[in-house]
């Protein structure tokens, strides 16, 4: 530890290349009496991409701040660099070698600089010699696609490119330890994949380490390592192999009728049983997949399932059986049936033809669309497709240039009032009163929707029970878990029993159990009592949920179909997804990609790509590799995910656009 | 039957959202600590301490002549309106003490002064007045000079009665003034009114206006807007939950400070009283949501207030009487209901006046909140557009 008296020496002057990068032993961080984190353990090592992952509140932020050397910490020894960062000064002198992105899209940016300024802004509070910024802004800006709104001032960006600019400037000076607090929360699946795309290129290029925490369960297999966070202390830690092999266990997943009662006979038995559109999903202990479907079928009695699949679990799933191991798990809640309202087969929702310009900007172009009453609906999107201002138009709140719709059995030209009497309204902000209590929050929305006394009594016995809120009345809405205020949020949007209900990303930010527990909600209202759901949704995971999905780009729905249709399309198009296992990914993931497959990307330490004809492409890309001295272990089919269909499809669109722009100069 | 119920159910949804308003501001224990401060202890301070009478100014004397006379002459010059900060040795001391702002005045009295007065002959003191402060230097040199004068007259008379004349040979006019509806000429009554004003001006434009913002800032606007309420039942409720509250702090201020405290006197009806501010609070919380419709957070509209509310205080003849001021002001300043509120807040607690001489004061300001409540109400509906 003689380094730390030579502030900016190069690293490698006092640590060895077994030093870990960062060590964090026994870390413990309160918020007045509030305990955030205790006890955390961590040692990242050179070079590697490290996860955090966990939902709101286990802690993630805090052990970060405290990496980057930004937060003062109760107990335990936080060691970066070999410096133990203790004080402000020992923060000093890991400084010029960190580069930390906080959370929240572009707060670290100035808003009224192009992007441009403020790259080279943070360039030049860092000092970077002004070629070598040419060079690196150069490159920055092509791997990410911003090159042509180089000039464009920060505020005007998508989120997605705000969030790709933040990192450009987090990145600028090359720092030898990058610190990321959810970089990709709110960022649609395209720039996602861009940014894991420069990470991935530093990491390989650079060796640089990195940090990530993420909300997005999904993301886990793209960590070398990680540790899985709750509740300020670490579930399971390891390679992402290491942490599935916690859990052993197959999912099930089939078809069968009556759905809900169906799920209602599996949850006797099993923890995890989700609705995912037509399809029920259930994670069974068997590891042997005769003895797991057997044991399904026993449970469903004389429910006969339908098209049988068993697959290996996915990281999130392996998840929420660690966080269903855990003690106090809020109780599932509980639906109670509402009185008189039959499902009434016809249309919840129609739209024909829709447009909106704003200006010269057409931001919806010639939408249609059909959403049937108890059926769900995803509406699929980068920032900036118009999604929102198309659940905009259809609740009235925007009249559209041109076209038509139909919400509810009103017109939405002419009787907007009586749409906005009928739907119920959930934003992706959270947008109930945080300084009134649960109850009092009902008791609101009761009165604004005109519900007599009589009426808000029952409507708010039955939320509080659908929502699990009991213990939770009286107390303050702005201190609830997330996963609870999104449930009132949603009580609040049924106060009036709606024939249809709107969500604008409702489960941002919200933990992995509750989202299932949500999302059983929402299957249930829509089987049940034939409520018409429209969602749009940034998570990938939650649109397998829906029945029916439109994926829209630059204001046109560009595809339609069920899930499952969905991805048969892009199968049949554009293939099968091959998941090849090397010991050097990095290099191999150049030489694939210069052989000309396509979409292939680097998951982790495993590279993904796109294949029409897997026994000849795997014969290829062994030629190929080979021809290098890389090895191949493994490749094998994997099934495609939602994802993969919506980065697919986007890419293309956005290739064919840049194509016809090119076109159109010439 | 169905047009009673759509009233109800209107009702129904302005009552809940007034009670929302209530519940937020209540939970609000800044904003509350601002209001209880500014319509209690902030009262009581303000009528305690602002005084526009001359009081306790610093006197120095250089006096060369140390004689009966002078004496006498610098005796006059008494507490509580001047306070004497010593004698100079060297009459160019005197600049020194003004220029630290360590006294007020100078007085020198030149030698021979006695002499000169009792051989019957014309003699001067120099007054030297600092007035950087002007309303103060101003008034202090007017009492100086009815202080000199004072004395100067009666060495005239006790001159003439030693040669034999009596005083009633002397022609003089005296001045014997009666002052009304204050007749201590107290002035804690007209600051602490006016303060109450000035209280109630503020929070009549930033209470609603914060309070529009929020529901801005905190994304909740949007959950009102897909629900059925209108606009104008998105922003009534604040204005009427706004006014209660106020009219709740003025009665704390009125019964609370100003009456056992400063004895202020109700000459008039308290009831006429409340109704007209009242109509001034929602009045001016046009302003508020006129302030809150080109402001996206609560920071922006405090500053927006600031702006507002500044000119309207200092110009609407709380601190200095309209009559003074260029026509221009005076004509810009008819559109401040405060102008109105003023003479009508005084006239009810001071002059006993009601309606029949209010009439056209409360008109204007029925008129004037009319419009401005209704531009305000345009804005907001328009920014949703």
């Amino acid at each position: 530890m003689e380094g730390r008296t030579i502030p900016n020496s190069p690293i490698t002057d006092h640590a060895s290349p077994i030093t870990p990068v960062v060590r964090v032993s026994g870390f413990v961080k309160r918020y007045k009496k509030q305990i955030a984190v205790q006890g955390v353990d961590l040692e990242i090592k050179r070079g590697e991409i490290y996860g955090l992952i966990g939902p709101d509140g286990a802690g993630k932020s805090s052990l970060m701040k405290a990496i980057a050397g930004v937060l003062s910490y109760e107990g335990g020894t936080v060691e970066v660099f070999g410096t133990t960062v203790d004080s402000e000064r020992s923060a000093e002198q890991i400084k010029q070698k960190i580069g930390f992105l906080p959370q929240g899209l572009g707060l670290n940016l100035y808003p009224d600089l192009s992007v441009e300024e403020n790259i080279d802004f943070f360039a030049r509070i860092r000092l970077v010699p002004e070629h070598e910024l040419d060079q690196r802004k150069a490159r920055f800006l092509a791997m990410t696609r911003l090159e042509k709104f180089r000039d464009r001032p920060m505020k005007n960006l998508s989120g997605g490119m705000k969030q790709k600019l933040g990192l450009i400037c987090t990145l600028i000076h090359e720092p030898e330890l990058a610190i990321l607090d959810e970089p990709t929360t709110g960022v649609d699946p395209v720039s996602r994949r861009d940014f894991w795309t420069i990470l991935a290129e530093m990491q390989q290029e650079r060796g640089m380490t990195v940090l990530v925490s993420t909300a997005y369960l999904d993301e886990a297999a793209r960590f070398h390592r990680l540790s899985f966070l709750s509740g300020g202390k670490v579930v399971a830690a390891g390679t992402p192999a290491e942490v599935q092999a916690l859990v052993p266990g197959l999912m099930v997943t089939f078809e069968a009728t009556p759905q809900m009662g169906a799920m209602a006979r599996l949850k006797t038995g099993y923890k995890q049983v989700e609705a995912l559109g037509s399809l029920l999903h259930v994670f069974t202990e068997e590891t042997v997949p005769a003895a797991a479907m057997q044991s399904i079928i026993s449970s469903l009695g004389d429910i006969t399932p339908v098209h049988l699949r068993v697959d290996e679990p996915e990281l999130e799933d392996v998840f929420v059986a660690l966080l269903l191991r855990q003690p106090a798990q809020p109780p599932p809640a509980e639906l109670p049936r509402t009185m008189g309202l039959l499902a009434n087969h016809g249309l919840a929702i129609e739209a024909k033809g829709l447009i909106r310009d704003f200006g010269t900007f057409r931001a919806v172009d010639r939408v249609s669309f059909q959403v049937k009453s108890g059926e769900i609906f995803g509406l699929l999107g980068a920032n900036g497709a118009g999604k929102t201002t198309v659940i905009k138009m259809l609740n009235g709140i925007m009249p559209p240039t041109g076209g038509e719709g139909w919400v509810a059995g009103a017109d939405m030209k002419t009787a907007g009032g009586a749409i906005k009497e009928r739907i119920g309204y959930m934003s992706q902000a959270f947008s109930l009163y945080l300084d009134l209590t649960v109850v009092e929050n009902i008791r609101l929305f009761a009165g604004i929707y005109g519900l007599d006394t009589k009426a808000t009594d029952q409507r708010l016995t039955w939320i509080v029970s659908m929502a699990g809120l009991k213990g939770y009345e009286s107390n303050l809405t702005g201190r609830l878990p997330m996963g609870v205020r999104q449930r009132l949020a949603l009580g609040c949007a049924l106060v009036h029993q709606p024939r249809v209900l709107f969500l604008d990303e409702p489960t941002s930010g919200v933990d992995p159990i509750g989202r299932r527990n949500f999302w059983e909600i929402l299957s249930r209202l829509a089987r049940e009592e034939g409520v018409a759901i429209l969602v749009t949704t940034h998570y990938m995971s939650e649109a397998e949920h829906c029945d029916h999905l439109a994926l829209m780009f630059a204001g046109r729905i560009v595809a339609e179909g069920s899930p499952g249709e969905m991805k048969r399309q892009v199968e049949q198009e554009a293939g099968q997804l091959l998941e090849v296992v090397t010991d050097q990914p990095g290099p191999a993931l150049r030489r694939v990609a210069e052989a000309g497959f396509a979409g292939a990307a680097l998951f982790g330490t495993k590279i993904h790509l796109l294949s029409l004809d897997p026994p000849q492409d795997e014969a290829r890309l062994r030629m190929v590799l080979a021809s290098d001295g890389l090895h191949i272990q493994s490749v094998s089919t994997r099934p495609l995910s939602l994802e993969d269909v919506f980065v697919h499809r986007v890419m293309a669109l956005e290739r064919q656009e840049q194509a016809a722009a090119k076109g159109a100069a010439a | 039957m169905k047009l009673a119920d759509r009233l109800a159910v209107w009702c129904r949804r302005l009552a809940v959202m007034t009670r929302k308003e209530l519940v937020q501001l209540f939970r609000d224990t800044p904003l509350m600590g601002f209001l209880i401060y500014s319509f209690t202890l902030s009262v009581y301070v303000t009528g305690n301490g602002i005084q526009t009478q001359l009081k306790n100014a610093g006197l120095v004397v250089y006096d060369a002549d140390r004689s009966v006379s002078s004496r006498e002459l610098i005796s006059r010059f008494h507490p509580p309106y001047f306070r004497f900060d010593g004698e100079l040795t060297h009459p160019d001391e005197g600049f020194h003490w003004l220029d630290r702002g360590r006294s007020m005045m100078v007085l020198d009295i030149p030698a021979r002064f006695h002499e000169a007065l009792t051989a019957g002959e014309q003699t001067a003191v120099q007054l030297l007045v600092d007035t950087t402060n002007s309303p103060q230097g101003l008034s202090a040199a007017g009492y100086a000079a009815r202080i000199v004068g004072q004395f100067s007259q009666e060495l005239i008379m006790m001159r003439n009665g030693q040669t034999g004349s009596s005083s009633t040979t002397v022609p003089m006019i005296l001045s014997d003034h009666r002052v009304w509806f204050n007749q201590d000429q107290n002035e804690t009554w007209f600051e602490s009114i006016s303060h109450l004003l000035r209280m109630i001006t503020i929070f009549a434009v930033l209470l609603p206006a914060a309070a529009l913002v929020r529901e801005k800032e905190r994304g909740t606007v949007e959950q009102l807007l897909v629900s059925p309420l209108t606009p104008a039942q998105i922003m009534l409720p604040k204005v009427v939950a706004m006014t209660l509250v106020i009219l709740g702090a003025t009665a704390v201020a009125l019964f609370g400070v100003m009456l056992p405290v400063f004895d202020v006197p109700i000459r008039g009806s308290i009831a006429l009283l409340f109704l007209l501010t009242a109509l001034f609070i929602v009045a001016t919380a046009g302003i508020g949501v006129f302030a809150s419709t080109v402001t996206k957070n609560q920071a922006q509209v405090g500053m927006m207030t600031l702006l507002v509310v500044a000119p309207m205080l200092l110009l609407s003849g709380i601190f200095t009487p309209l009559e003074t001021m260029p026509a221009w002001v005076r004509y810009l300043m008819a559109l401040s209901p405060l102008r109105y509120f003023i003479e009508i807040a005084t006239g009810i607690l001071l002059k006993g006046i009601g309606l029949e001489m209010l009439w056209s004061q409360a008109l204007s300001m029925v008129a004037l909140g009319g419009s401005l409540f209704g531009f305000g109400m345009w804005r907001f509906r328009k920014q949703f557009e």
